[in-house]
């Protein structure tokens, strides 16, 4: 919210943003704001609550709805009000709300804002200069705009499947849907560039982004090499059609692995020093990334043979101070010990009423000049009912109370 | 949407969509190669196999709706040159090698006193400070140290990444949307800043709070392959593969009580299957043999059929089926045809044309879209030094010192 009293000033002091919708992929986008101090208010509602507040809900979940890591963790600090958009007075103090917000983000099935009158139209009555964007997975125009899919779906669409795992084994998107981690950043973009765009302008604008075609757009490559020459980009392991050894390989322990990615001729000689220059690497057909490449799968077994008895950290170490591309693969628990990531301080810890301590993330840009941050954990449903329709709409106590009685806060 | 924005691209192919993201949006985007050109980042595969900078796809791909110009800032005209630029510019850029440009006195700390006004990005693979800042790392490495790669895959195999380079497509937006963020600030305070974006801190958000998850329960997550947790999510198609979620709760019931109906029709649903309790089902308590039994049932039903029957029929039904699509079938795909995602750009000195991504989001005005080709090595330089006052003699003496 930006109330760090004393600290600088964030990029989004000031900017009321209204959110409708669920999952990872809008809640995602606001984050970025809500991270630089915008002030974001959710509409959610116990009837049709969030899938990611019942995602492992069971008979056993103490905390019910409030009890969802993935739910707390992706919408940090901000306001959630429960209204059930079922009844008229729902819709009426979300229009109001409408009024209130210089940015409204919603990522329902396209036609669900228009029932309530919240189309582009209804939004820019209520609200000239809002910036509007809607982000489903198939944008608001077209045969497929109701295709009801989640980000498995859109993944498995845009082409990230296909491109992810072995050729002789099935396609499997890179883990988390990625069409649920990407395209928020989209999102985000598309909305900043249109606030900037209204500072000049006075204007607002409705922004149609589709999670799927801004996938695709990241893969501009692969489309322009089908267009262009008629080539498919397959899935290929971890092995680059322009760099070898380019890999990852065994290290002790269980499970534990080193990437290296020999990217040029430099790099292959600083290998081969940093193995000590056996008598296979110092061949001269290999100083050449062709003769590299045309010799892979002895390159992989002779590296293997090197890597496997050794630390995987230890060994990154060792190859990235000789000027070799190289990492541990890192497991959830890396992440969390990573001095890197502590340096950055990606992860922030808050606490939770039902769910103790937590660790939140930060995005992976940092501004000299406004560091942001997060300061409370996502919200239980309805946890600021009374501070946005008390406060910020001016509803009296009573008025609040009929409203719930009457199940238009529900 | 950014018209008059004046953005000096100094990036590799790390950076290249970040940039042209900038340009899309409407930014005057300078792409800055070496003179000769930037023969790393204009790499193979090229146009028709034929080798040579002018056909790289990956830069005729990335490059779009930026102009382009050489220049070698660490020769002393150059570096007066890459001064000027500087000065006429509101965001630089880049994405060194570790502690590169600052090394030759050309980073941002050599600028920021002079240009208060400039907003300047930096895209590393582990940001510009802290222990492993001179670490290098391109796309697999950065996927490798940022959680991803470990929990994709198969269990039976080494952990696996994305054979395009998610890595900059993951920074990219988010180095567009720091600068963005910058620039808003800068209207309030009249001041630029730095944007530090680490390629590998970029990569963590594709774990989607599994981490913080983990951080909870501390159980460990395997590589599951093909699988979501415990139950299938790819399943062979005649042609090809299919993504499919075996998974219960509300939000699902309806979608497999509509795939059992569809395989009831073609008589592929046995008994058992028809009178299923999917209201009671959920992939968190079922047991594995209880697994087995579904699966088999699905998967010979999946099997029979391609692809396209599949999607069509499960647009139809309204069931949560996706095909795992190539390039081909994006190409031809009806719904992006219809919102008119592509463009074909000419290029006569290529004899080519090719079809592009025009746009990340579409507005009534199509303020979001492909601006231009490519640069060809050096196009711009008459025009975008002439801006800077220089006359075509001026240009013939920087070229004989080896600054352009």
């Amino acid at each position: 919210m930006g109330l760090r009293v004393g600290g600088p000033a964030e990029v989004f002091d000031g900017l009321n943003v209204l959110e409708l919708g669920s999952g990872a992929a809008g809640p995602v986008a606001t984050r970025y704001l809500v991270e630089q101090g915008a002030r974001v208010v959710r509409i959610e509602s116990a009837r049709r609550p969030d899938f990611l507040r019942v995602l492992f809900l069971t008979k056993d979940s103490k905390f019910g709805l409030d009890g969802s890591p993935m739910y707390v963790l992706l919408n940090p600090d901000k306001e959630s009000v429960s209204i059930n958009m079922a009844t008229p007075d729902g819709v009426e103090l979300v229009k109001r709300l409408v009024g209130w917000a210089d940015v409204v983000a919603e990522n329902f099935s396209p036609g669900v804002m228009a029932k309530w009158g919240l189309d582009w139209e209804g939004i820019r009555t209520l609200r000239p200069d809002a910036v509007f964007v809607s982000g489903c997975l198939f944008g608001q125009t077209g045969p497929q705009r109701k295709y009801p899919g989640f980000g498995g779906q859109g993944s498995a669409i845009a082409g990230f499947n296909h491109l992810t795992g072995w050729p002789d084994r099935e396609a499997h998107g890179p883990y988390g849907t990625i069409t649920d981690s990407l395209s928020p950043r989209y999102v985000a973009v598309a909305v900043v560039a249109a606030l900037l765009e209204r500072r000049r302008t006075g204007r607002g604008r409705h922004i149609d982004l589709s999670q799927i075609e801004s996938g695709v757009y990241s893969l501009s490559e692969m489309i322009v090499r089908q267009s262009a020459n008629g080539e498919s980009e397959v899935r290929r392991g971890n092995r680059s059609e322009r760099a070898a050894p380019h890999g990852v390989y065994p290290c002790r322990g269980e499970d534990r692995w080193i990437a290296i990615a020999v990217e040029d001729d430099d790099a292959w000689r600083a290998l081969v020093a940093a193995l000590g220059e056996p008598e296979w690497a110092r061949a001269p057909g290999l100083a050449c990334v062709a003769g590299r490449l045309a010799r892979e799968p002895e390159l992989d077994a002779q590296i293997t043979a090197f890597t496997r008895p050794q630390d995987a950290l230890a060994l990154a170490e060792r190859l990235q101070a000789a000027g070799v591309p190289a990492g541990p693969v890192q497991d959830f628990a890396d992440l969390l010990d990573d001095p890197q990531l502590a340096h950055r301080e990606h992860f922030v810890p808050l606490h939770h009423v039902h769910l103790g301590e937590l660790l939140f993330e930060r995005s992976g840009l940092r501004l000299s000049a406004s560091p942001g941050g997060f300061e409370r954990p996502g919200p239980n449903l309805g946890e600021h009912n009374r501070q946005v329709l008390g406060g910020l709409l001016r509803l009296s106590e009573a008025e609040i109370q009929d409203l719930v009685a009457r199940e238009v806060v529900a | 949407m950014l018209a008059g924005l004046r953005v000096l691209d100094l990036s590799d192919e790390s950076g290249f969509l970040a940039g042209k993201l900038l340009g899309d949006l409407g930014a005057d985007v300078v792409k800055v190669e070496p003179p000769g050109g930037d023969l790393v980042g204009r790499r193979a595969p090229y146009l028709r196999g034929e080798p040579g900078p002018e056909g790289s796809l990956a830069w005729l791909a990335l490059n779009t709706s930026k102009r382009g110009i050489t220049l070698d800032a660490s020769v002393a005209a150059g570096r007066d040159l890459f001064g000027r630029l500087v000065a006429g510019a509101d965001v630089v850029l880049e994405t060194p090698r570790p502690g590169e440009r600052d090394a030759l006195g050309l980073g941002w700390d050599a600028w920021a006193a002079d240009h208060p006004r400039l907003v300047w990005c930096s895209i590393t693979p582990f940001g510009r400070t802290g222990p492993r800042a001179r670490w290098r790392g391109g796309d697999l490495v950065v996927v490798a140290m940022g959680g991803n790669m470990k929990v994709t895959g198969d269990p039976d195999r080494p952990p696996v990444r994305c054979s395009m380079p998610t890595a900059y497509y993951h920074a990219a937006p988010e180095a567009a949307l720091g600068i963005l963020m910058a620039l808003h600030q800068r209207e309030d305070t009249g001041r630029g800043q730095l944007v530090d974006v680490s390629l590998q801190e970029t990569q963590l958000q594709s774990l989607l709070s599994a981490p913080g998850q983990f951080a909870l329960h501390r159980r460990p997550m395997q590589r599951s392959g093909a699988r979501l947790g415990r139950t299938r999510e790819i399943w062979a198609a005649r042609d090809g593969w299919i993504s499919f979620g075996l998974r219960g709760g509300p939000a699902r019931v309806a979608n497999l009580a509509a795939t059992v109906a569809w395989m009831g029709e073609q008589g592929l649903a046995p008994e058992w299957l028809r009178a299923y309790d999917w209201k009671g089902f959920s992939h968190l308590t079922v047991s594995d043999d209880e697994i087995e039994r579904l699966e088999q049932a699905f998967g010979a039903f999946f099997a029979k059929h391609t692809m396209r029957e599949l999607y069509e029929q499960a647009l139809a039904r309204r069931v949560l089926l996706a095909p795992c699509n190539d390039a081909r079938e994006l190409l031809e795909h009806p719904q992006l045809r219809s919102r008119e995602l592509f463009v074909t750009l000419d290029y006569p000195e290529l004899g080519a044309a090719i079809e592009h991504p025009d746009f990340f989001a579409r507005t009534a005005d199509h303020a979001i879209a492909l601006r231009r080709r490519a640069p060809r090595i050096g196009e711009h330089n008459g025009e975008v030094y002439g801006q800077l006052g220089m006359a075509p003699c001026d240009l013939e003496k920087l070229a004989a010192q080896g600054a352009i």
